[in-house]
C-alpha cells in the first residue's frame, strides 16, 4: 500500500519576473515502511519536495496524496491535522524549545491532538527508546548535539505518525554521531513499521536507506531501490 | 505554565511592560474609588430628591421663612399625600469651608413621622428615633457621631460653639437617642431634631431686631412633599407644577430639575477622573503591543516548528493572545492591589469625623482588572495575527 503518493507534484515560486522551478512533474509512490532518501545539489528541489510532502507548502499543480487521502483538496485545518496526526518532522538545527525541558519538548506535538496522558506516557518510552531517559528534565541547552537530535526523533515520533520526514538531520553532528542517530531511525523504521524520508547531502547516509532518490533541478533524475548499499536492479 | 515561561524569559521586558499597566490598572482603581465615592454621594441625592418635592420660598426672596399654612394648602394639591416642615442650619457656625467631597456636617430639623415617606432609608446601629414630642433629643449620622465620639445617652451641644464665637452665641444641650448606620451620603453627617427644636435654633438665628417679631411655632424654612408611594419622578414633577401654579408664595422645584443636575455633576466628575485613569492605562497598553511584537519577532522558529507539528492559525494566535492577555491581568492584579492597598490605607487615616474620599465597589474591581485583561488582550491582537499568519516554511527557516 502506499503510504504516500506524488502525481504530477509540481511547485513554482515567483522571483520578481523570473519563474522559479523549485519542482517539476514529480510523480512518485512511497510505500509504507520504506526508508527513502532524497539526495541532489543545492537547488536541486529536495527540500521543496519534504515541504510539500510535510505539507507545509502547496504545490502549484499535482496532488500529493497521504494514506489515501488527497491533500491538495484540504483546508489549512485539515492540512494542520494530518501534520499532526501522521507526519513527523526532523530538522537540521534541531529546533527544540530552549523553555522547555527534554520531555516537555517531546510532549509538545500533543497540545495539538489533545492527547494528554496517554502522550505523556509515550513520551517517557519514546525517551527512554532514544536513550535519554537519565536527561528527562534537562533544557536543550544543556545537551549535546546529537542528545538534541535524538530528542527531536522522539518528539518526530511522539503523535505515532505514519510518516517521518528528515531534513539535513545529521547535518550538525559529527560522524559517529550521525550514524547512531541513523541507526535509531533504522530501527525505529524496522519496528514502527513508520515510513522515513530523509534529505540529505551525505551520500553514506543515504546509501543506509531501502531507495534512494535523486533530483535534479526539480525533476526525478534516478529512484532507485537500495539492498546493503547497493542498488537493486 | 509555558505562558508564564515565556513572559519570565525577559524579565527586565515584561517587568516594564508589566509595570505600565501596575501604573494605569494603580491610577485607574485610586480614581475610580474616588469617583465610585462621589457617585454614592450623588445617588444619596438623587434617591432623597428623586422621591419628594422640595418647596421653598420663591425666587428673589432672601429669607427662607414659609408660613406653616402652606402645608395645608400643599397637602390640597391632588396627588400630594403628605407634607412636612423642614428646617436647616450649620452645625459648626463659623467654621471655614474648604473644598471637600463631602457634606459639611448639619443639623435638619423635622418631624420624624416623614421617615416613613423619605425614599432616602436610614437605619439605626444604636438607639432609635427621636420623639415628635419630646424636645432635646438628637439622631446623629455615622460620620458625625464619631466626630464628636458620642454614645446613646451622651449629650451635645448644638450648633457647635466656635471658639472665637461672640458671647451672646446661644446653643442648646441635646440627649443622643439614636446613632443611624453609616450611608455614605447626606445623613452620614446630620444631626436630627424634631420640629419645635428646628423652630427653636431658627429663632436664634434670626437677627435680634426681628426675633420677637415673628411666631416661629408658625414659620418654617422649607416644606418637603410626598407623592404616594412609588410615584415617578415625571408624576412628582406634576404635583411641583400645581403647587407653583395653585399656591402662591411658594416655589417648588421639580425633583427632575435637582437630579439632573446631582448626575451631571456626578457624571462629568466621573469622566475626568476615568478618562485620566485610562489614558495611563492606554500607554500601558501600547506597551504590551510592543513587548508582544518583540517576541512574535525572536519566536518566528518556534511558530514555525508549532505549524510544524499541527499547530493551525487558530492555535498560534491562541497561544500569544492568551499571553498578551496574562502581561494584562498580572498588571491588573498587581496595579488593583495596590490601588486598593493605598486607598484603604487613605481611608483608615482619614481623620475622625471626616468623610472617608474612597470606595472600593465590586464594579470597580471587575472594571480595573477587567479592563487591564481586555487591554492586554486588544494589545495581543495585532502581534499574535502576524505570529499565527507566519508562513511556516519561512518561519522554521529564519535566522
Amino acid at each position: 500500500m502506499a503510504n504516500v503518493k506524488l502525481v504530477n507534484l509540481t511547485k513554482l515560486y515567483k522571483r520578481g519576473s523570473e519563474t522559479i522551478h523549485a519542482l517539476v512533474d514529480v510523480s512518485l509512490d512511497i510505500e509504507m515502511g520504506e526508508f527513502v532518501s532524497v539526495v541532489g545539489r543545492s537547488g536541486s528541489g529536495k527540500t521543496t519536495m519534504l515541504d510539500l510532502m510535510g505539507l507545509l507548502l502547496k504545490p502549484t499543480s499535482g496532488s500529493l496524496i497521504i494514506d489515501d487521502v488527497d491533500t491538495t483538496k484540504l483546508g489549512d485545518r485539515e492540512r494542520a491535522r494530518v501534520r499532526a496526526r501522521k507526519i513527523g518532522f526532523v530538522f537540521q538545527e534541531y529546533n527544540l524549545l530552549s523553555g522547555l525541558n527534554v520531555l516537555e519538548n517531546v510532549m509538545m506535538p500533543l497540545r495539538y491532538t489533545k492527547d494528554g496522558k496517554a502522550g505523556k506516557q509515550r513520551a517517557v518510552e519514546l525517551i527512554e527508546r532514544v536513550g535519554l531517559s537519565d536527561r528527562a528534565r534537562h533544557r536543550p541547552t544543556e545537551l549535546s548535539g546529537g542528545q538534541a537530535q535524538r530528542v527531536a526523533i522522539a518528539r518526530s515520533m511522539i503523535n505515532q505518525p505514519s510518516l517521518i520526514l528528515l531534513d539535513e538531520p545529521t547535518g550538525a553532528v559529527d560522524t559517529e554521531t550521525a550514524q547512531q542517530l541513523i541507526d535509531l531511525l533504522k530501527r525505529r523504521n524496522q519496528e514502527d513499521k513508520v515510513t522515513i524520508v530523509i534529505v540529505t547531502h551525505d551520500l553514506d547516509i543515504a546509501g543506509q536507506g531501502s531507495r534512494q532518490i535523486r533530483l535534479k533541478d526539480g525533476r526525478v533524475l534516478t529512484d532507485q531501490k537500495l539492498l546493503e548499499g547497493v542498488p537493486v536492479a | 505554565m509555558e505562558i508564564l515561561r515565556n513572559i519570565l524569559r525577559h524579565k527586565l521586558r515584561s517587568f516594564l511592560t508589566i509595570s505600565g499597566i501596575v501604573i494605569g490598572v494603580l491610577a485607574l482603581t485610586t480614581m475610580g474609588a474616588l469617583a465610585e465615592n462621589f457617585n454614592a454621594l450623588i445617588d444619596g441625592g438623587v434617591t432623597y430628591f428623586g422621591g419628594s418635592v422640595t418647596v421653598g420660598p420663591p425666587d428673589g426672596e432672601a429669607a427662607s421663612l414659609l408660613p406653616l399654612s402652606k402645608i395645608d394648602e400643599i397637602k390640597r394639591i391632588p396627588g400630594v399625600q403628605a407634607a412636612f416642615p423642614s428646617y436647616g442650619f450649620s452645625a459648626k457656625p463659623g467654621a471655614v469651608t474648604t473644598v471637600s467631597f463631602g457634606i459639611p456636617d448639619q443639623i435638619v430639623a423635622g418631624d420624624p413621622a416623614e421617615n416613613s415617606w423619605s425614599a432616602l432609608k436610614t437605619s439605626y446601629a444604636q438607639g432609635g428615633s427621636i420623639s415628635a414630642t419630646s424636645q432635646g433629643e438628637v439622631v446623629l449620622g455615622s460620620t458625625i457621631d464619631k466626630e464628636f465620639n458620642k454614645k446613646i445617652g451622651d449629650t451635645l451641644d448644638l450648633p457647635v460653639k466656635p471658639a472665637d464665637a461672640k458671647p451672646d452665641f446661644v446653643n442648646h444641650t441635646f440627649k443622643v437617642v439614636g446613632i443611624l448606620n453609616p450611608t455614605r451620603t447626606a445623613p452620614d453627617t446630620f444631626a436630627y431634631i424634631n420640629t419645635a427644636d428646628g423652630q427653636m435654633l431658627l429663632k436664634d438665628s434670626l437677627p435680634s431686631a426681628i426675633r420677637d417679631q415673628i411666631d416661629v411655632s408658625q414659620i418654617t424654612e422649607g416644606i418637603d412633599v410626598y407623592g404616594k408611594a412609588g410615584s415617578s419622578i415625571s408624576d412628582l414633577d406634576k404635583i411641583a407644577n400645581r403647587i407653583n401654579q395653585q399656591v402662591s408664595g411658594v416655589k417648588a422645584t421639580k425633583p427632575s430639575t435637582l437630579v439632573d443636575s446631582f448626575k451631571s455633576g456626578g457624571a462629568i466628575f466621573t469622566a475626568i477622573t476615568t478618562a485620566a485613569a485610562l489614558l495611563a492605562l492606554i500607554i500601558g497598553g501600547l506597551s504590551v503591543v510592543n513587548t508582544m511584537f518583540m517576541a512574535v519577532a525572536e519566536r518566528v522558529r518556534e511558530i514555525g516548528l508549532k505549524k510544524a507539528v499541527g499547530a493551525t492559525t487558530f492555535n498560534i494566535l491562541g497561544e500569544f493572545l492568551i499571553e498578551a492577555t496574562m502581561i494584562g491581568l498580572i498588571g491588573g492584579l498587581i496595579g488593583y492591589g495596590l490601588g486598593a492597598a493605598i486607598v484603604l490605607y487613605a481611608n483608615a487615616t482619614t481623620p475622625t469625623g471626616q468623610s472617608t474620599l474612597f470606595l472600593i465597589t465590586v464594579n470597580l474591581t471587575i472594571l480595573a482588572i477587567g479592563f487591564a485583561t481586555v487591554l492586554g488582550a486588544v494589545a495581543g491582537v495585532l502581534p499574535a495575527w502576524r505570529a499565527a499568519r507566519l508562513d511556516p516554511v519561512t518561519a522554521l527557516r529564519n535566522e
